[in-house]
């Protein structure tokens, strides 16, 4: 094989595609799932904890407010392994669709401190967890998030 | 008789045909599981009769062709974690009239190898290949969700070959 091929050679990848009830809870299948494949990836134990944190907050998020806990609806997450990043889809029915807003607020420590409700934190935590995220519309109609976590050599 | 089905309780789970991908299964049915109330000393019987059912259809089923793929389904059925393992039929199951006990292979009088079913079969409540409608074989796993001890599960109704 020449070095032409070699660089034009499409990436390999895997894919692992999870449904999840929609119900609290069954974020931890999502979070063990992802983690027992970024083991195999090869990533240290410090980025699988951040990647288990994303994930649970991601599913979370599309339990509580994508689909506004129904349990009959689903969460789907999609999980493709390539050579050098890990790539996670997650997307629910969109029961309520996410305002674009609150995909790129920070929240402030001090008003959220001062509410009853100390929530609020999962996308925040996402993006500084994740090395790409990107907050899309699903195939489905419903919303979906797109996380990228590099593979360090 | 009919056993109901909680669909609200129930997960998919979808593979590449490749082997080591058994042991992402495994973590995610084992979390599955957890959460359903199965002990964990039965958790530990489904993680390896579960990697054992993927790979005889990574295997056999799908013939290790690297473009196919493992569809796991895991419900409630009644009192019981069910967990169907399909393949998408490379090789359809072609169940032996007699298949050698251990001591006959150990005797060499087979391989040693081809040992999945019936250890699966020891493993779980119940289990054994279903029929089903698409191309493919599947496998069904039963445990009880809340009893240590295997009393069995209520079967599937339909066409069943236990192992």
């Amino acid at each position: 094989m020449d070095k032409h091929d070699d660089t034009s050679r499409e990436p390999v990848e895997k894919i692992i595609e999870l449904r999840l009830p929609s119900k609290l809870g069954y974020e931890r299948v999502a979070m063990d799932t992802a983690s027992s494949l970024a083991r195999r990836m090869g990533f240290h134990d410090d980025r699988v904890e951040s990647l288990k944190t994303a994930v649970s907050e991601a599913v979370t998020n599309a339990i509580e407010h994508g689909n506004q806990q129904d349990s009959a609806m689903k969460v789907v997450v999609l999980l493709t392994a390539r050579d050098d990043e890990l790539i996670i889809s997650v997307a629910d029915q969109g029961r309520k669709i996410l305002d674009q807003d609150d995909t790129t607020s920070s929240p402030h420590i001090a008003d959220v401190l001062e509410k009853f409700d100390k929530g609020g934190w999962g996308i925040w935590l996402i993006r500084e967890l994740m090395d790409e995220v990107e907050f899309t519309t699903a195939p489905s109609g419903g919303n979906q998030v797109r996380m990228v976590i590099h593979l360090e050599q | 008789m009919t056993y109901p089905t909680n669909p609200i309780t129930s997960m998919e789970l979808i593979l590449p045909n490749e082997l080591g991908y058994e042991l992402i299964a495994r973590d995610a049915v084992a979390a599955f599981a957890w959460r359903l109330g199965v002990p964990i000393d039965r958790i530990d019987d489904l993680k390896t009769a579960l990697c054992e059912a993927c790979i005889n259809a990574i295997e056999h089923g799908n013939s290790l062709k690297p473009d196919l793929h493992v569809e796991i389904l895991c419900r409630v059925e009644d009192e019981c974690l069910v967990i169907e393992v399909c393949d998408e039929g490379v090789r359809p199951f072609a169940p032996k009239a007699e298949p050698l006990s251990i001591v006959e292979k150990l005797a060499g009088m087979g391989s040693l190898r081809g040992m999945g079913l019936m250890l699966i079969s020891q493993l779980c409540d119940e289990s054994g290949f279903v029929s089903r409608d698409d191309v493919g074989n599947c496998f069904r796993l039963a445990f009880q969700r809340h009893r240590a001890a295997s009393l069995g599960c209520s079967s599937n109704p339909g066409s069943h070959v236990s192992v």
